[in-house]
């Protein structure tokens, strides 16, 4: 039978600098590439129809070339033309402003698509919409921080949380600009949401090797064991709740599913590299000073 | 007995609130009431009493700003909120008057004064002020609360008129109007809700001179006592029957003799073909496009004439076609909508009945794998059955409390909360590791004491770390950022059910499992 079992790390045998140069050196690529797609594009990453306006239609396709039975249907040129996998129906996005919603609901009905679902933001719409995600991650990021710094009270294993907090967020940012995946209300929710599930993994190994008695390798080796499991459980059920999402077509939970997995790997190594190097330079050497 | 449930009242709790789940679940009892026009509410429903959101139901959601601009601190001069408007549209080129709104909470002091015309810009409308001679202190995009209110409940008439069962209509964030329209298409519902729906009756003569005139607004919206609902016969066609007001009869009959509309052997409507050279008419208005028009049979010319008719004021509005008939009548009973909607700057949402439905199953398919994914990895991880299925089955009563919440609340299902549930599943394991490892770590648990410790030292953790998703999650529940709300209320909710309920009966359980006692 596969048995899953947490493998114990010899933390000894590598420096503190060992140790945080890997998630360092992520995080460092992670910004450049958000950086790099600001400059580029005037987006710290590509924002999807909810934050820029557009319209998304779903629809059935009688037999036949479909993509030619699309594009010649619809005046306008599709930014986007996607099968879902589970009932053969089309996903096909267009720009604002390249079509009004009811020009090209019409124009779907007129070519004898069967439409299933129209989605339509407006850009002004999409603004706002902008603005108040971004908003609501910066207050539930600064919420998080005040909330951890509040709990610890004192500065290092804090900053070891919230710094991993911080790139657990970035760094699937940046792998959203590497796959093509674009920002949805979906993906805020989900960066929201690894705000909270990353941050149980740090208080776990914060708690075990702050206030267990016991040798800091001892502690840190049984907070990771639960750590670890419970990471993995949560990447396991997303990773099959994705592909499934997928497969439906159900664009909201397969976004959800992709950053969740991306952002939980990504808060393995952060957890378990970065914040056990700074706890063990806090506990050896900060705390004489 | 007694000792066994006060020994495991956090057992007992959580059963309890199962139950009380379950009760608010299926208890016909708790059914939501149906909404207007019945007969489609009940037959979207289950053997649940969950209601569905738009996105596994099937419907049309449009959310949109009203157009206007207002400006604030208006000091009317002495001037009524009547007059006020007349003064400022005089003002403003093609400007109606009903396109300008004034509105004063005591007399005497300063009010706000609103133009809902797209055409006007904020320049043209400050110099039209400046012309009236009223002063204002500053003008900005968007109408006042008051307006958005009427505003609403105009929209709740015009679906309810329109037999759109279970629609919902409410304010969106600060400047958006949600209208939530189950079962319908999209076009439809925007051709409902778009257009302002000002119905008025003008009446089409020659004048003295012999110059064709039209006398606007012979009669508007208020001055119909009752309307009944459209009809169709073959004597008058499409039509809405309507009794006008015993105050203001008289007056429009004498207007209707004095322009020759009820002259005598009735009058011959030739509008629509020869402008030019018709008898006098009545023209039906509807937001300022003329919808039909119509002359008068010689019987009821002649009752006008004699002034019979004035003593029970009945006639009908003749329409094109049927549909014309119903939108008539709708418009004519839910009255004007304050401001025009701005559907092009808003969002609209439609998803078919099918594929609602085939959301609905295809969600539940998605939540049960994520559900066995967590189950299959606890049990290889455990190897312990006695440890990984009362764990499973603790993250499943979290789902069915929540689903219980729902259900009481009558907050609808949509692909948003399903997430929120996952999520939950997600934060609840991660929860019950923490007591699982944290009350078997260090060797076999013999005594009830040793039990408690631990359990209260792997509680710190999952308090802490159940603070900061709450935290995380507020701002999403707080903001009005579509479909996420319900998202981070459910998550919230089940961090807190789980904290407080669900996961301290695990500890329990497991101990009981564990310590034998």
């Amino acid at each position: 039978m596969v048995e899953f079992e947490v493998p114990e790390i010899d933390y000894t045998d590598y420096s503190n600098r060992q140790l945080a140069a890997v998630p360092l050196a992520v995080l460092a690529v992670a910004l450049l590439i958000i950086g790099g797609w600001y400059v580029a594009t005037g987006y710290p990453v590509n924002p999807g129809l909810e934050f820029i306006g557009g319209t998304e239609l779903r629809i059935d396709v009688e037999d036949g070339d479909a993509r030619a039975q699309i594009d010649e249907a619809f005046a306008a040129e599709p930014d986007s033309v996607r099968q879902v996998a589970s009932d053969g129906s089309y996903i096909i996005t267009f720009r604002a402003g390249d079509a009004s919603t009811s020009e090209l609901e019409s124009q779907a009905n007129d070519a004898g698509f069967e439409v299933r679902a129209i989605d339509s933001v407006s850009p002004s719409f999409g603004s706002d919409t902008q603005f108040l995600a971004l908003g609501g991650l910066l207050v539930a990021f600064t919420g998080m921080s005040v909330l951890v710094f509040a709990m610890f009270r004192t500065f290092v294993p804090s900053v070891a949380v919230v710094a991993s907090a911080f790139s657990d967020v970035m760094v699937p940012l940046a792998m959203m600009n590497l796959l093509g995946i674009e920002l949805t209300l979906g993906t805020v929710a989900a960066l929201l949401m690894l705000i909270g599930y990353s941050v149980d993994s740090d208080i776990l190994l914060n708690n075990s090797i702050l206030r267990r008695t016991g040798d800091f390798y001892e502690s840190t080796n049984w907070a990771m064991r639960t750590g670890v499991t419970m990471t993995v459980t949560s990447i396991a059920a997303m990773t099959v709740m994705t592909i499934a999402a997928w497969i439906f077509g159900i664009g909201l939970l397969t976004a959800i599913g992709i950053i969740l997995v991306i952002g939980l790997l990504t808060d393995l190594m952060n957890t378990y590299l970065l914040n056990v190097s700074l706890l063990r330079w806090y506990k050896y050497e900060g705390v004489k000073r | 007995m007694f000792e066994k449930i006060k020994e495991n009242y956090r057992v007992t709790l959580l059963i309890i609130i199962c139950l009380l789940a379950a009760f608010a679940l299926f208890s016909p009892t708790m059914a939501p009431e149906a909404g207007v026009g019945g007969e489609d509410a009940d037959a979207r429903q289950g053997v649940t009493n969950l209601q569905y959101g738009l996105d596994l139901a099937g419907g049309t959601r449009i959310q949109a700003p009203l157009i206007g601009m207002t400006a604030d601190s208006v000091d009317f001069g002495g001037d009524s909120e009547a007059d006020v408007p007349s003064n400022v549209a005089d003002e403003l080129e093609g400007i109606e008057e009903t396109d300008v709104l004034a509105r004063q909470e005591f007399e005497d002091e300063p009010g706000t004064v609103e133009v809902v015309n797209e055409n006007v810009t904020e320049e043209e409308f400050a110099a039209a002020m400046d012309a009236a001679g009223y002063e204002y202190g500053d003008i900005s995009t968007g109408v006042t609360q008051q307006t958005r209110k009427e505003a609403i409940s105009v929209l709740e008439g015009k679906v309810n008129e329109a037999g759109l069962s279970g629609s919902t209509v409410r304010e969106a964030g600060e400047f958006f109007i949600m209208v939530e329209v189950p079962g319908e298409g999209r076009q439809d519902v925007i051709d409902l809700i778009q257009e302002r729906g000002s119905v008025r009756i003008d009446i089409y003569y020659q004048d003295d001179d012999g110059e064709y005139v039209t006398e606007t607004a012979a009669l508007t919206q208020d001055d119909f006592q009752t309307i009944g609902t459209a009809q169709q016969d073959d004597q008058s066609g499409p039509h809405v029957p309507v009794t006008v007001r015993s105050s203001v009869a008289p007056e429009f009959e004498q207007l209707l003799v004095d322009t020759g509309v009820a002259q005598a052997g009735g009058s011959t409507c030739r509008y629509e073909e020869s402008p030019e050279n018709t008898d006098p008419c009545l023209l039906l208005v509807v937001d300022d496009n003329v919808v039909n028009s119509f002359g008068m049979n010689p019987g009821l010319a002649d009752s006008m004439r004699s002034g019979e008719w004035s003593q029970s004021p009945n006639f009908i509005l003749t329409t094109g076609d049927f549909e014309d008939a119903q939108r008539v009548a709708v418009n004519l009973r839910a009255g004007a909508l304050p401001a025009p909607l701005n559907i092009e700057a808003g969002t609209t949402s439609f998803i078919s009945p099918t594929q609602g439905e085939e959301f609905r199953t295809n969600s539940l398919i998605v939540g049960i794998v994520a559900v066995f994914g967590v189950a299959g990895f606890v049990f290889l991880r455990y190897r312990e059955p006695k440890v990984a299925a009362p764990m499973v089955v603790t993250a499943l009563s979290e789902v069915f409390i929540l689903l219980g919440f729902a259900a009481a609340l009558g907050y609808p299902l949509d692909l948003a909360v399903i997430a929120g549930f996952i999520a939950v599943i997600g934060t609840g394991v991660d929860d019950l590791i923490i007591i699982a490892d944290g009350v078997m770590a260090e060797g076999d648990v013999h005594s009830r004491k040793v039990f408690d410790s631990r359990f209260r030292k792997a509680f710190w953790v999952i308090g802490a770390a159940a603070a900061t998703t709450i935290i995380a999650m507020s701002p999403l529940a707080i903001l009005s950022l579509g479909d996420l709300r319900g998202f981070a209320i459910f998550t919230i909710l089940g961090v807190l059910v789980g904290v407080l309920v669900t996961r301290p009966a695990y500890g329990d359980i497991l101990r009981y499992l564990l310590t034998d006692k």
